[in-house]
């Protein structure tokens, strides 16, 4: 099993040097429009408490 | 180098006292009483008449799995079968049986070798003393065991020779300590207290060395001493996954340091619903270098309690090429009778992955219900962290299955000892 797993984590090395190397992404940047009966109900989902998210980037 | 057999064992034959059937004596001069099998007499083996010493009620008949007279070698020593005990237990209204079968050899040495559900142990006396400590631990030879299991044990059936009295109905309290592949166990009756220590064996084992006909019986559970084919891996799975968390690390580092991070657009613009030229804005000519790498997209709003849609497009000017895609921004916040609650955030950070290099341009068209102010941000080359932390998720969960198997093959070992903390109730087999 550990030489499966050396060879598993070889794999997984060499896919994030690669990844990190091309920026390649398996996932579709874009993204959906909210549809409006969710808009119309802000706050329903409760996605956080407590305040904003810090952030740290453009402003 | 020829290989000789070991030479053929004197075999002393003679009728049962009890009904006339044929017994063989192959330890003659060494053991003290031989069992029939056919008719549960026990003759003296010693006397010239072999009359009987006791006897006993065969109330089940039972077929050993080695029969008597095989021979072969275990642990580079040869070994024969002359005779066997099946003995059980009852715990909590359940009879557990198991057979004893006791091998000599020419010296007139001895061992028992355990059978119980297809898990094999071949036992001799002690060399030493074995002490217990406390009700949980024994030592001997320095060597620490886990206490398993306390059990009064009964000789249901008794066939063959034995070098000392041996009667069905013999009883004995048996505890096992276990430190596989070994267990030391000690064996009590009012007269005497023995203590022996046996290493596991497998089926496989057994068979090649007895040469015996077809497989050994399939095993039941974990053996009390069978060793854990995941122990002598355990350490090795932790420096792995120490190695690979770290190198992961390493390669992230490595990339952060030597990627380019480069600002290549920054721009503020306004937004108004009921103003059209503020719906599509174009931005100055930018230009990406380097090999084909990610652009980070970021997007700060002024929105309060709001929402917009960004579709961005970004404008190869060498190739036409363009890559469009969609953002969304909305930021919600209040209090109710649960708290404060927010939902969203007024920025929005993405990841443009393999972008060419090139002269580029990038049109925004944004949309929403209210006025805003927004930036954006490009920034090329930029290392995501979201691949570092799958990548030690992924390096993180063949171990964790490794040690929960682990912790399971020593949770259905514990389960049929006095100590058992396991809820498994499968019997599957290791």
């Amino acid at each position: 099993m550990t030489k499966v797993y050396s060879v598993f984590g070889g794999l997984v090395l060499v896919a994030l040097s690669w990844i990190h190397f091309t920026g390649w992404s398996p996932s579709d940047v874009t993204e959906e429009k909210t549809p409006p009966s969710v808009r119309d109900n802000p706050g329903s989902y409760r996605s956080a408490y407590g305040g904003a998210r810090p952030y740290t980037g453009a402003k | 180098m020829a290989l000789t057999p070991p030479p053929a064992p004197i075999v002393a034959t003679l009728a049962c006292e009890g009904c006339g059937a044929p017994l063989q004596l192959r330890a003659p001069g060494r053991s003290v009483v031989i069992a029939c099998g056919a008719c549960g007499a026990v003759l003296d083996a010693q006397s010239a008449d072999h009359r009987v010493v006791a006897r006993y009620e065969a109330k089940r008949t039972v077929t050993p799995r080695i029969p008597l007279g095989s021979r072969g070698t275990l642990k580079g020593e040869p070994w024969e079968v002359i005779g066997y005990l099946f003995r059980n237990t009852k715990v909590s209204g359940i009879t557990y049986s198991w057979f004893e079968y006791l091998l000599h050899d020419s010296t007139g040495g001895v061992r028992w070798l355990v059978e119980y559900g297809g898990h094999w142990t071949l036992t001799k006396a002690t060399a030493a003393v074995a002490s217990t400590r406390g009700e949980r631990e024994a030592e001997y030879l320095g060597e620490r065991y886990r206490h398993f299991q306390t059990a009064t044990a009964e000789v249901a059936h008794v066939v063959g020779e034995f070098p000392w009295q041996v009667r069905a109905g013999d009883k004995a309290v048996v505890e096992d300590y276990v430190n596989p592949p070994l267990v030391l166990s000690r064996e009590r009756t009012k007269d005497e207290s023995t203590w022996s220590i046996g290493e596991y064996l497998d089926g496989d084992t057994i068979w090649k060395a007895f040469g015996l006909p077809g497989a050994p019986p399939e095993r039941t559970g974990v053996g009390a001493a069978q060793p854990s084919p995941y122990r002598p891996h355990s350490w090795t799975m932790v420096r792995l996954l120490a190695a690979f968390v770290g190198l992961a690390l390493l390669v992230h580092l490595s990339f952060l340091g030597l990627s380019q991070q480069g600002l290549v657009l920054e721009a503020d613009w306004r937004y108004h619903p009921k103003a059209p030229a503020t719906s599509s804005v174009e931005s100055a000519p930018f230009t990406l270098t380097g090999r084909t790498s990610n652009v980070m997209v970021e997007i700060s709003t002024t929105l309060v309690q709001s929402w917009a849609y960004f579709t961005l497009t970004l404008v190869n000017e060498d190739t036409g090429a363009v890559r469009t895609f969609g953002r969304e921004v909305q930021y919600y916040f209040g209090r109710d009778g649960d708290g404060s609650w927010t939902e969203g955030a007024p920025w929005d950070r993405a990841w443009l992955p393999s972008v060419p290099a090139g002269r580029y341009v990038l049109v925004v068209e944004p949309e929403g219900p209210g006025p805003m102010t927004y930036r954006v941000r490009l920034t090329r080359d930029v290392p995501r962290p979201l691949w570092l932390w799958l990548a030690v998720g992924l390096l993180t969960l063949p171990p964790l299955v490794f040690w929960w198997r682990q912790w399971r093959f020593e949770q259905r070992r514990w389960q049929d000892s006095d100590h058992s903390r396991s809820v498994f109730t499968s019997d599957d087999d290791e």
